[in-house]
């Protein structure tokens, strides 16, 4: 039955708000670049906060190659072009681009969503609004679920394998990691591509400005004065197979998908449960997963929204499972420097991981200035430190009390990374 | 090289031991199988909104549904209709299988939900809202509901599971994708019981934008009608509605003493390179993924007695698989005439993209019953097939096949299998 293979990353690609692929990423981790600034992709009037992590002169041209027309390129969404031109670098990355044809029968993609083609939608729906519906482009709603970008992935890259699209709202990125692994290990597909996407748009935008939940400026996850998230947009997408492929044909390896938990808080819809019961399983159903303890863990990436309750919930549920050790694990919010991406979030902190992984550091925790009482762990608020890591376990907490932590191991076979 | 054959384990062995239904058939197995085995379709002129303005008028609409009899007043509150149609089917879903949520099994209770277009009804309105007065006047209380995993959280809210908890949006396949990442997980153990399934409902916009997409009967002006499979089909009739399957291992059901409905024991999920929201025209990835999906099974199309379809009525892909059916199963069998029974039941249902969930607890009462109920409005068969059509058939069920197809090329095709025990 289940077939406990092993499944390594052997490609990334991203494009986010503090970088636009992978070596570019990797520098601005290192130093501790902060991609949150004014927002210029919509009008901010109105809303609570003007900031965001947006993807500045993003032309998609300049990441998807001529052979895939122009045409085709205008109908696809924002959020389709991030995704599709970080799937191109993940492909690059793990020396599979240009496809060779016989691996595109068992490859497939697995895409974790989020707002989708939101930012086209809302502009449909103003035209729909404005010119009545006899004068509005019904077409170009195409795009605008999230299935449009792994549709659009797997018939441009002419690939036959299994299609999934996951929505568990912020932790659907994460989440594609785990399943994308499992559908290996279950003889449906060869290799995966893997990843999420998240477009910045107005509703979403609109949409937490109404929960109260924007830190007006830049957020300060794990700080006392933290004031709320920062929004983001990211596009991040990894190349999973089985060690024994990884290893046959050559590839580099990153690193390996050890485990995944996925649990509930049945709870509250947009609130984490205060007693942290979803995340404290999430974290031991990975560990179980993995077969590993928590003395195995050697850096935690967080969820760390810098929202009042997540902090001191994420914290505390981080002491239930580690115990005394929590004080020696350091904890670091990637989303400092990223803001939350929201659907890709769970993805971009994977690679993340990986790259902690591969090149020896732990990110830092930007922005932070003054120590919380209920935040007390170590947030490596320093700047990048320099470790040699075994695993590393990334969080990421959803809307709908949804909750995913995913476990990466390094690399199974020496050591990875770009020159 | 792929979907070799598991190793069959009890504990890796996936059984059906509980069925939810809040559908335009009815709310609840009993209400939803009488009609259906009866040959009844739910099909009828829209009521929740005027249609005037469009060419089409039909639908098939969860009417009898009292939110009331299955959620709190205090979450009901704040659900909309998607997730009161999810709730609904959830716990209904649980009593089937005999399991009342408690602190000592709440952690082990997943559910892995499919919606193709979640609360299109909240998203539009909030969506509105923004464009017509600005950001200050957006509701809060709307925003929960317009992410597409809502339902699943809502149903999780107000049942108590707290386990793995994940929503599949992927078109029409979205519920089949949801069943198959449900059958998978019970498989690694990550949960000892998941409710699986789908939910869509109709609103007013979304029956606009399909309107405007000409995905609706009648797309050649002539009589509107949900014809699967017929030559004279002009369009798919929308639909709406949640199936949602309790899943447990073989050995659970047993140490429970529960009787399975039927066992799933195989899923293929495969795609072909199709222009997005087209319908594919060639067969091969249908064919290829429902090779996979009796690989997995162990099993040849020969050992298939029973297939429930895909098609819904539309020009393209109810010719496509058709002409796939044709070709796995003559292969098989001297005829395709002597093939499989065919069905389709969005001739009754509609079509509602995440219907796999419907149609899989309707495929999981007719191995029970050994009965395969007809597609509604199929007079003349687009081919040979042996297509189940004015009333139910009686046909003792082996093995059946689930199939899930959507616009863009993606398949997911399941395997059923008779229960003895």
């Amino acid at each position: 039955m289940y077939q406990n293979k092993r499944i390594v990353v052997t490609g990334m690609g991203t494009i986010n708000a503090i970088a636009n692929d992978i070596p570019e990423f990797v520098r601005a981790l290192a130093k501790g670049s902060c991609g949150i600034r004014e927002i210029d992709l919509f009008d901010t009037t109105g809303y609570r906060c003007r900031k965001g992590g947006q993807i500045r002169n993003f032309l998609p041209r300049s990441f998807i190659p001529e052979e895939f027309p122009l045409k085709s390129l205008k109908r696809m969404s924002r959020a389709d072009l991030l995704a599709f031109a970080a799937t191109l670098e993940a492909l690059r990355d793990a020396g599979l681009y240009p496809l060779p044809e016989a691996m595109k029968e068992d490859m497939g993609v697995a895409i974790g969503g989020g707002s989708g083609g939101l930012l086209e939608g809302e502009s449909f729906y103003g035209d729909l609004l404005q010119k009545g519906s006899k004068k509005a482009h019904f077409s170009r709603l195409s795009s605008v679920y999230c299935a449009s970008s792994t549709d659009r992935i797997a018939t441009y890259l002419g690939l036959l394998g299994p299609k999934i699209t996951l929505m568990t709202a912020c932790s659907s990125g994460a989440t594609v990691l785990g399943y994308g692994r499992d559908l290996i290990r279950n003889g449906q597909a060869s290799i995966m591509l893997a990843g999420g996407v998240e477009p910045m748009c107005r509703i979403t935008y609109a949409s937490f400005n109404a929960l109260k939940s924007l830190d007006p400026d830049v957020c300060r996850p794990f700080d006392r004065h933290r004031g709320g998230l920062s929004l983001g947009e990211a596009a991040a997408v990894m190349v999973l197979e089985t060690l024994e492929s990884a290893l046959a044909r050559g590839a580099r390896i990153y690193g390996e998908i050890l485990g995944y938990g996925v649990t509930c808080d049945a709870h509250h819809m947009t609130s984490p449960d205060a007693q942290a019961s979803g995340a404290i399983r999430a974290m031991q159903a990975a560990l179980k997963d993995s077969g590993l303890g928590p003395e195995d863990i050697d850096y935690i990436n967080a969820h760390g929204t810098a929202t009042t309750v997540n902090d001191v919930m994420e914290t505390k549920a981080i002491k239930e499972v580690f115990g005394r050790r929590a004080y020696a694990v350091p904890v670091s919010s990637s989303k400092a420097m990223t803001a939350h991406t929201l659907g890709a979030s769970g993805a971009l902190e994977g690679i993340v991981s990986l790259v902690a992984l591969a090149h020896g550091f732990m990110p830092p925790t930007i922005n932070y200035r003054d120590p919380d009482p209920h935040c007390d762990l170590d947030y490596i608020t320093e700047g990048a430190r320099p470790a040699t890591l075994r695993a590393v376990l990334s969080n990421s907490f959803a809307f709908g009390g949804n909750n995913t932590t995913v476990i990466f191991g390094k690399s199974p076979h020496g050591s990875a990374g770009h020159a | 090289m792929r979907n070799q054959r598991p190793q069959t384990q009890d504990s890796g062995r996936v059984v059906v031991t509980g069925i939810g239904m809040a559908t335009p058939l009815g709310v609840g197995k009993e209400a939803f199988g009488r009609r259906l085995f009866a040959g009844e379709s739910a099909i009828s002129d829209i009521k929740s909104f005027a249609t005037d303005s469009f060419p089409s008028h039909l639908g098939a609409e969860v009417t009898d549904f009292s939110p009331r009899d299955f959620i709190s007043l205090k979450n009901l509150r704040r659900m909309d209709r998607i997730s009161q149609l999810t709730t609904a089917a959830a716990r209904l879903a649980l009593d089937d299988a005999g399991i009342a949520v408690n602190p000592d099994n709440r952690d082990r209770i997943g559910i892995l939900m499919g919606t193709a277009f979640g609360a299109t009804d909240v998203t539009v309105h909030l969506t509105e809202t923004l464009i017509k007065e600005g950001p200050a006047f957006v509701n809060p209380i709307l925003v929960p509901n317009t992410v597409l995993n809502a339902a699943a959280g809502n149903a999780s809210i107000e049942l108590g599971f707290r386990g793995v908890n994940v929503t599949v949006t992927h078109f029409a396949v979205s519920a089949e994708t949801a069943l198959a990442y449900a059958i998978a997980e019970i498989r690694r153990g990550a949960a000892d019981y998941i409710l699986a399934g789908g939910a869509d409902i109709i609103s007013p916009f979304y029956f606009e934008a399909l309107s405007r997409f000409y995905a609706l009967s009648p797309g050649d002006g002539k009589t509107e009608a949900g014809r699967p499979f017929d030559r004279d089909r002009n369009g798919m009739v929308v639909g709406e509605g949640c199936g949602i399957l309790c899943l447990e291992s073989r050995e659970s059901a047993r140490a429970r003493g529960r009787k399975p409905y039927c066992e799933l024991t195989g899923m293929g999920l495969g795609s072909s390179p199709t222009a997005p929201t087209q319908w594919p025209t060639d067969p091969a990835g249908i064919k290829r993924t429902i090779r996979h999906a009796l690989d997995h099974a162990g099993i040849g199309p020969e050992d298939i007695q029973a297939v429930s379809a895909a098609a819904n009525g539309g020009r393209i892909l109810d010719a496509v698989e058709a002409a796939a059916y044709a070709d796995i199963f003559a292969g098989a069998r001297a005829m395709a005439k002597n093939g499989p029974a065919i069905t389709s039941l969005k001739g009754a249902l509609g079509e509602s993209f995440s219907g796999g969930g419907m149609r899989a607890c309707a495929l999981a009462l007719s191995l029970e019953k050994g009965a395969l109920p007809p597609t509604i409005g199929l007079l003349n068969p687009l081919s040979p097939l042996a297509f189940v059509r004015g009333k139910t058939k009686a046909l003792p069920i082996e093995h059946a096949l689930l199939a899930g197809i959507s616009f863009g090329g993606t398949y997911v095709y399941l395997v059923f299998l008779h229960c003895r025990e």
